[in-house]
């Protein structure tokens, strides 16, 4: 467990020094002091430029479903660093930590994914000054 | 114990990393995003056209130590801009008022595709020479000695742009620029259309291009800027892919004006994030 954190940390420390890559610059959109955690099911998969986009049924407080947006890389971006299409399967649960957007909509950056069977995928847009960037 | 761990992580975290099949379980990280290179040595000389110019045709990618990226100060004290009055108002208004138009998929235009981290290829003929953007966007530029400026040429992105050979430099000059929805880089520092770019491209090598840019803008500078750069040149198999800007792009309706917070290293983005929640433990087996 320790040694998977210093990887995930590692490899964010790793990419400090690239330039900025992408569509549009994190902290235009996503407020920083909201890291948060969803866990729902997919219910919705949108493989599209600029962004990839997908969509959870998360259960809040009171029971209800509430239906959030999970904004991801580019599928170029995603593919390079091996998360499929594939990946993700409608009905799943995900667990997605990112930041939440800064118009307070339920729309979060989809920074890190852990897949039902554990894995651990970057969602990431690649260099848009984010956390870790 | 702490500080152990920290010793042991940045001694081999890159090896595993470097051995880690993809897929395989552990978190896939953001570095290596394909579309930077770390920059080479190259011995093999520049090739050259039939017309024995060299050959800027190829797929070009930003180096990981051309910082900071996307600012067009990046070569100045302090990447200080010498705004007049009316480019500090200008600033400000695309810092308060004003989305990132490339959010918004309009062209970047010039200098501003020139300061992306974005790779770029250029095909080069004997009377135009093409450069294709990652966004599927592209300029067409006439290579001939005899071509001037029009007396009114309509406002475009990339300005109207004319270019002629001096010795193995291309030199491209470009007047009649836009002075709405543009930004002059990512950090939203403006432009007017008062806007004269002068781009001496040269490929020193067959491994690099290199680019000596100088902006002129007497309403929103007080001085001419130089922004200087080199691209390495990618893989055999890699090219510009299929980027559909306006496809879905949702998180128009989401983004702030300005692109947020200013680094003191001149990047952007917020100093001291939150973090996030801890991995969760892999489920056993």
């Amino acid at each position: 467990m320790k040694f998977r954190i210093a990887i995930f940390a590692a490899t964010v420390g790793l990419t400090a020094a690239w330039p900025l890559l992408a569509h549009h610059s994190f902290a235009a959109e996503f407020d920083g002091s909201k890291a948060m955690r969803l866990t729902g099911a997919l219910s919705k998969i949108e493989w599209t430029n600029p962004h990839t986009y997908f969509y959870l049924d998360v259960n809040d407080a009171s029971g209800n479903i509430v239906k959030w947006t999970c904004e991801a890389g580019s599928p170029g971006a995603l593919s390079r660093r091996g998360f499929k299409k594939s990946d993700l399967k409608l009905g799943e649960t995900l667990v997605v930590d990112g930041y939440l957007a800064k118009d307070g909509s339920h729309l979060i950056d989809a920074r890190r994914v852990t897949l039902p069977d554990g894995r651990i995928l970057s969602g990431a847009s690649a260099g848009d000054g984010g956390p870790g960037q | 114990m702490m500080a152990m761990t920290s010793r042991f992580a940045a001694a081999w975290v890159p090896l595993v990393l470097a051995m880690m099949p993809l897929g395989s379980g552990v978190v896939l990280g953001q570095g290596d995003n394909g579309l930077t290179a770390v920059d080479v040595k190259s011995t093999k000389p520049a090739p050259r056209t039939a017309d024995g110019h060299p050959d800027l045709s190829g797929y070009w990618k930003g180096t990981t130590d051309t910082k900071p990226g996307g600012n067009i100060g990046k070569d100045l004290p302090g990447f200080k801009l010498p705004l007049t009055p009316a480019g500090e108002a200008a600033l400000q208004h695309n810092l308060t008022a004003t989305i990132d138009p490339e959010s918004l998929c309009i062209i970047g235009g010039i200098p501003r595709h020139n300061a992306s981290g974005l790779p770029f290829e250029v095909l080069q003929g004997a009377k135009k020479v093409a450069f294709l953007y990652w966004y599927s966007y592209f300029r067409l530029v006439p290579i001939d000695p005899k071509r001037t400026h029009s007396d009114d040429p309509d406002p475009s992105f990339f300005g109207e742009e004319i270019s002629h050979w001096e010795g193995d430099t291309l030199v491209i000059d470009s007047i009649g620029f836009k002075d709405e929805k543009v930004w002059i880089d990512e950090n939203a520092n403006p432009h007017s259309d008062a806007l004269h770019v002068v781009e001496r491209w040269t490929r020193p090598d067959a491994d690099h291009i290199h680019v000596e840019t100088l902006i002129e803008d007497p309403k929103f500078y007080t001085k001419p800027i130089t922004y200087s750069r080199t691209w390495v040149a990618g893989k055999a198999d890699e090219e510009l892919q299929e980027y559909s800007c306006s496809e879905n792009n949702v998180d128009k309706d989401h983004l702030g004006f300005g692109p947020g917070p200013i680094r003191p290293d001149g990047t952007r983005g917020y100093l001291d994030p939150a973090p996030l929640p801890p991995p969760l433990p892999r489920p056993a087996k």
